[in-house]
């Protein structure tokens, strides 16, 4: 029986043409690489100030974009795990600018470059001694006893937290693909989804303790590694298809390099408290339990009675919408809103869609609450 | 396609060569270990049979990826030479190679950190340096061991890429692009890493990996520890001792002057309410 023909069947003439249209594209694309200059692939350039400083935490205040909407400012809270300059990756593409632009006043903190001088530091000390401080600064200088909380992935553990033990100090909390229920992730079982959770649970604590007595911290670089793991055929042909497919676009190949700046900058996470979020949180679940405890006092999610506006990405790989929605029947408050947005855990920031949506949701969701 | 096939086959005799002379390095060191006096190489500290076996069972499944590529290869010939430039990106996508550069991501970060510096030339100079070794010779086996896993993952993709090809041209569907025979590997490809993810296997090596770098760094750091001790300088211990005092004296003092501040703030309250009830008491003030 003679064996069917191949079902691959270029003809000489398209292949030309595509090689063709390849080498145009990587000529075109080498003259543009070689003009940029790394000036113009800056992030996270939306101007602001510094305005108080505690070790090698930094509290900025963003300059007014436009007349203020929403009288109590907002406070943006990023995790350990990269940095906040994903909220202002590029003038078009910034939620930090989105805001501003719509009015609101904002904060944010820059937790710094923590290095193995800081491998004692807990969440303790983030989330009850930092943070603390920051609201307490911002609150003093407006003269006002409460502030708005943007928390934004471990940032949102953060402010989730301070939220359960400082209710008095917080007038509303927006979480952005916040995880809650960290087991979460097996309510969908998608694949390619969750991958982190699942990693986490499949080594042993004592795996991590000596992880990081070994290194001092979690280092950035693993991280980034456990996230590449996350999308594996992307990861693979990022530099030589992706890249190949926008390097003759000027606008696209900046967009490409920005996010590429933005991921190579992935801070160490110090090391204790490293092992509360891997062991306490991502392996034990104890922050939907209301069993993590913060300087000695239990985080109860029932205590938080402010309005909850909860974001999640409904494409989210790193934090599965489950993850993100268990909130809401574990807070002790009435005006609980979620908002799904189209996208995946950074696309929410950046993509077209979600970006515009993301920040005028937040804007008009506080100044309602105003 | 030709040129594809020779990617690959020169991909599998180089990767495995690789594995080959590092094997073969380690053993004529380990040879010339054995021959130096007693005291300082103790003879039967190193057992190769372990990454030997790992290696062994690498090398036979890259002999079946190879068979498989091959196949695949024959299927998707057509006799017509597409371009060079193509030829080659197409060709680095499908290299199996590729799998462990850019997917064992963690594996070799976990390598690089737990490496370090080149603390291996010195060897022969101290039993703690044997640790070193014997821990770097168990990240070897599990790096091999999880090459093994991510192998087998590649083996399915090419397996299935290959079904697909010939459920298409049963049909007598056509891929006309090489972008569409790339996509196609792409999503195959995509699918069968994400599922290998999620297997205990992967898991179990991935666990083992990080396991074993851990233990290499920790008995490099050992070592460290007692030349530091020698020369007089401070040990990571000591430092870390002394990054855990500066710590907790940090957090006393934010705690202090929460303490201070909200003292202040109340004694200023009682002072408006006295201030206030004086007020009161005299109306006509």
């Amino acid at each position: 029986m003679a064996e069917p023909a191949s079902p691959i069947n270029i003809e000489p003439e398209q292949a030309m043409r595509e090689a063709a249209s390849l080498a145009d594209k990587i000529a075109r694309g080498t003259e543009l690489f070689a003009r940029l200059r790394d000036e113009e692939v800056a992030i996270a350039t939306t101007p602001k100030d510094e305005v108080w400083r505690q070790d090698k935490v930094t509290l900025h205040h963003y300059r007014p974009l436009a007349e203020k909407k929403v009288r109590t400012p907002v406070l943006i809270v990023y995790g350990l795990i990269g940095r906040y300059t994903m909220a202002d990756l590029q003038e078009d593409r910034s939620l930090v600018r989105n805001l501003l632009k719509l009015g609101v006043d904002l904060y944010v903190v820059d937790w710094g470059n923590p290095s193995r001088a800081d491998r004692w530091l807990t969440l303790d000390d983030y989330i009850d001694g930092y943070l603390r401080e920051c609201v307490r600064f911002i609150a003093q200088q407006h003269a006002i006893d409460k502030v708005n909380l943007l928390g934004i992935c471990e940032g949102g553990v953060f402010t989730t937290c301070y939220a359960a033990l400082h209710p008095d100090t917080v007038k509303a909390l927006v979480l952005t693909i916040t995880p809650i229920d960290f087991h979460g992730d097996t309510v969908e079982n998608r694949l390619g989804h969750g991958f982190i959770n699942l990693w986490t649970r499949s080594l042993a604590p004592e795996d991590i303790d000596r992880l990081i007595d070994a290194y001092g911290n979690l280092p950035g670089e693993f991280m980034g590694s456990v996230f590449s793991m996350m999308t594996p055929m992307r990861t693979l042909m990022k530099y030589n298809l992706d890249m190949l497919e926008v390097m003759d676009d000027e606008k696209k190949l900046l967009n490409f390099l920005r996010m590429e700046k933005w991921i190579a900058d992935r801070p160490h996470h110090p090391g204790e408290a490293a092992k509360q979020w891997l062991k306490e949180l991502y392996q034990d679940n104890k922050l939907i339990k209301n069993a993590f405890t913060i300087n000695g006092r239990q985080v109860d999610l029932r205590n938080i009675t402010m309005p909850v506006l909860n974001v999640f990405a409904k494409d989210d790989h790193i934090i599965p919408p489950a993850t993100s929605q268990a909130l809401g029947t574990k807070v002790g408050t009435r005006d609980y809103t979620e908002l799904a947005l189209p996208g995946g855990h950074v696309g929410v920031f950046v993509g077209g869609k979600s970006q515009a949506l993301l920040g005028s949701g937040i804007a008009n969701w506080l100044a309602e609450r105003d | 396609m030709q040129a594809l096939a020779q990617i690959w086959t020169r991909s599998g005799k180089d990767f495995a060569a690789a594995q080959q002379n590092m094997f073969a390095d380690m053993t004529k060191r380990m040879a010339e270990a054995a021959a130096r006096p007693a005291g300082s190489a103790p003879a039967g500290f190193f057992q190769p049979q372990e990454l030997a076996s790992a290696n062994e069972a690498f090398g036979t499944l890259w002999k079946s990826a190879l068979q498989i590529s091959q196949s695949i290869t024959r299927t998707m010939e057509q006799g017509k030479k597409p371009d060079p430039l193509v030829t080659e990106l197409m060709g680095k996508l499908f290299d199996p190679r590729a799998w462990f550069s850019s997917l064992g991501g963690m594996d070799e970060v976990l390598q690089r950190m737990a490496e370090g510096p080149g603390l291996a030339d010195l060897w022969d100079t101290e039993r703690k340096l044997l640790d070193v070794f014997n821990a770097w010779t168990a990240l070897r086996r599990r790096s091999i061991e999880h090459n093994t896993v991510m192998l087998e993952a590649w083996m399915r993709a090419a397996g299935a890429f290959a079904k697909t090809l010939n459920e298409k041209a049963e049909r007598k569907e056509t891929l006309g692009s090489w972008r569409e025979v790339l996509a196609l590997w792409v999503e195959t490809a995509n699918t069968a890493l994400l599922e290998t993810q999620r297997s205990e296997k992967y898991l179990d090596s991935q666990r083992e990996i990080l396991k074993a770098s851990t233990d290499l760094r920790l008995a490099q750091q050992e070592l460290a520890g007692f030349y530091s001790e020698v020369f007089g300088y401070p040990t990571r211990a000591e430092l870390d001792d002394v990054h855990r005092t500066v710590t907790e004296l940090r957090r006393e003092l934010r705690a202090l002057q929460r303490t201070d501040r909200e003292l202040t703030r109340r004694k200023a309250r009682e002072r408006r309410k006295k201030a206030a009830e004086t007020i009161e008491l005299e109306p006509g003030a």
